[in-house]
């Protein structure tokens, strides 16, 4: 019983990181109505620099800022002088050229850091466990929890408070309408598309000290992202967050009880969704 | 004439099978490009002539491999029964993820046919007891193809068993050529164009999408099958995102919308693979470089730059109607 109830727990720490992770696919998507393959390259980007940042004996804190900085200056680099041009194309080459860019990346790292996994550990302030009543929990996860958290608020509060959420919220709707308003909507792409990445690049940065950085995790967590989004509903705040919040709990508990099958039973998760509700838990019809 | 013209792209995929062991020195190279292509050909039917970009080829193509290592290794079959089953295998395998997959269109198709190469991946490593797991299947045979009992050619060597593929090769690409040419071709293309008024012309846009996909499915597993007896072994990077990254890609390089494109996709990524590889063990970063020029400046692939060539040198103006025009529906 207390199993099941503390891998729910782990897997609310896991599933938030998922949030992360998706969250930036779905907002992006929403706004410029493509879906970016390279988004997992940007995640394991993060976790690599990460990685750079720790063995370079700099403070595992500063990495959780180099890493979104970083992988957001690239996506703005390259949206705001190359992938701009895709736009006015069939969306199968805004695929393929997301494709090929996330094999540049992931080439690029295997090049630069090699082809095998790094471990990073968590500072020191955050190593160990926090024990409460009969709970064990991870000093780490605990504190991915808080950062994920923190960072839903802000994100939620950026999208419906500011200026700029109304405008993304806006061009969701009506991209044309927006420049009409005389607003400068290529502008307002660039920095969301690098929002988007940058918010891969710090889920990545946070996912380096609990599974490591290794070449091939871009491609495992784009499909968890796409899972995600699948589930909750692509283009959706809160269906990140749920569909987040269910894939990693589904891990977690599918864990204890079948450990081979764990990651499978995400995708057999995502396929029941499917048949129940077509367009994701929270998603609207015709959204993509 | 319209039959020349018909068999016009058979002919070229004959030229070219002949052309290989002119070229090439290994025949097992021979042989995986002739295999690749075949994989490509079932990309492109759901690709070029339906409008369905699938990240899921691998898994047909991984299914064919490890469908012919058991039937090889546990029944003993013939080379053409096993062959059939591989092939059968795919088509089942792709009945099943496009009858998920279909129910979603555009960008959220694509993201599914992703999401199902993983599961399969992920069912895969799971199945240890049929796939062998992270080993995959070892010491697969390869029969002399034969026909009730009687051996009509045998396959020890490569440039043998290349012979063999090469004849297969060439059937299923005239096959393919016949289906793309007939009433369902047709129609295939009318759902790529314009899905709606496809539907509203009153033909059931879900069934010929199914159709598609099992025939992609089954070429696809073919031609796995043929991959695990040309190396001996079904690996699980046979079922991996990567190898449908790699169908894909080849297909996308090529050209879509002719199937002839397919197989100069293929000989480019397997051939220049080969040699790259060599030289840079990190050429894929060079390849999605290619991929990014491709979206860009060269959407027709290699295909529509050799029709651009041949038609500079020709020195008309008229376009060659071959090539059905790129999609230019508006992604919304």
């Amino acid at each position: 019983m207390n199993i099941y109830l503390l891998q729910i727990a782990n897997g609310i720490g896991i599933g938030m990181l998922y949030f992360l992770l998706a969250v930036g696919l779905s907002i992006v998507f929403g706004l410029l109505r493509f879906v970016n393959f390279s988004h997992g390259a940007f995640f394991l980007l993060g976790a690599y620099l990460c990685f750079q940042v720790t063995d370079m004996g700099i403070s595992f804190w500063w990495s959780l800022l180099v890493a979104p900085l970083v992988v957001g200056l690239f996506a703005w680099v390259v949206e705001r002088f190359v992938l701009r041009h895709v736009y006015a194309l069939p969306h199968h080459f805004h695929i393929l050229f997301t494709v090929g860019m996330a094999l540049v990346l992931q080439e690029a790292v295997i090049s630069i850091w090699g082809p095998l996994g790094n471990n990073v550990s968590p500072p020191e302030l955050l190593q160990g466990v926090v024990m409460a009543g009969g709970f064990v929990y991870p000093k780490y996860r605990l504190f991915v929890i808080g950062v994920t958290a923190v960072m839903a608020v802000l994100l939620w509060w950026v999208l419906e408070g500011t200026r700029l959420g109304s405008i993304v919220r806006a061009g969701s709707e009506s991209t044309e309408m927006v420049s009409l308003l005389g607003l400068n909507i290529n502008r307002i792409f660039s920095l969301v598309f690098a929002l988007g990445a940058a918010t891969a690049g710090l889920a990545g940065a946070l996912a380096a000290p609990i599974r490591g950085a290794d070449p091939f995790m871009g491609v495992e967590a784009l499909g968890i992202a796409f899972v995600v989004v699948v589930v909750g509903g692509l283009g959706s705040f809160w269906g990140a967050l749920i569909g987040g919040i269910l894939v990693g709990i589904v891990q977690s508990v599918m864990s204890t009880v079948w450990s081979e099958g764990a990651h499978l039973m995400i995708y057999v998760a995502m396929a029941a969704v499917m048949l129940l509700r077509p367009n994701g838990l929270l998603g609207r019809p015709g959204a993509a | 004439m319209k039959q020349i013209a018909h068999f016009r792209y058979t002919l070229l995929a004959a030229a070219v099978v002949l052309l290989l062991p002119l070229v090439l020195t290994s025949g097992t190279l021979a042989t995986e490009v002739l295999v690749f292509a075949l994989a490509a050909l079932g990309c492109n039917l759901l690709l070029g002539y339906t409008g369905l970009m699938s990240f899921g080829q691998g898994i047909f193509f991984g299914v064919g491999s490890y469908t012919a290592g058991v039937v090889l290794l546990q029944l003993k079959l013939a080379l053409l029964p096993s062959l059939a089953l591989a092939a059968l295998g795919g088509a089942l395998v792709a009945l099943l993820v496009g009858w998920f997959s279909i129910r979603q269109r555009g960008t959220y198709f694509v993201m599914l046919t992703l999401a199902f190469a993983q599961m399969f991946y992920f069912l895969a490593y799971t199945m240890k007891d049929v796939t062998g797991g992270d080993n995959g299947l070892l010491d697969i045979p390869r029969p002399p193809l034969s026909l009730l009992g009687v051996t009509l050619l045998p396959t020890t060597s490569s440039w043998q068993y290349y012979t063999v593929v090469a004849i297969l090769f060439v059937l299923v690409f005239w096959l393919l050529q016949r289906v793309v040419d007939s009433v369902l071709g047709k129609t295939l293309l009318a759902v790529r164009e314009n899905e709606a008024r496809a539907s509203a012309l009153g033909y059931d846009v879900r069934l010929l999408k199914l159709a598609a996909f099992v025939i992609s499915g089954a070429v696809t597993g073919l031609a796995g099958g043929l991959h695990a007896m040309m190396t001996g072994v079904a690996p699980l990077s046979n079922i991996e995102y990567h190898t449908s990254e790699a169908i894909l890609v080849m297909t996308v390089i090529g050209g879509t919308g002719n199937l002839f494109a397919s197989v100069l996709g293929a000989s480019f990524y397997v051939l220049v693979g080969n040699w790259l590889s060599t030289l840079w063990p990190r050429w894929l970063m060079l390849l999605g470089l290619l991929l990014i020029a491709v979206s860009l400046y060269m959407q027709k692939g290699l295909f529509g730059l050799a029709a651009r060539i041949i038609d500079a040198l020709r020195g008309s103006r008229n376009k060659p109607a071959e090539t059905p025009p790129v999609t230019q529906e508006k992604h919304s």
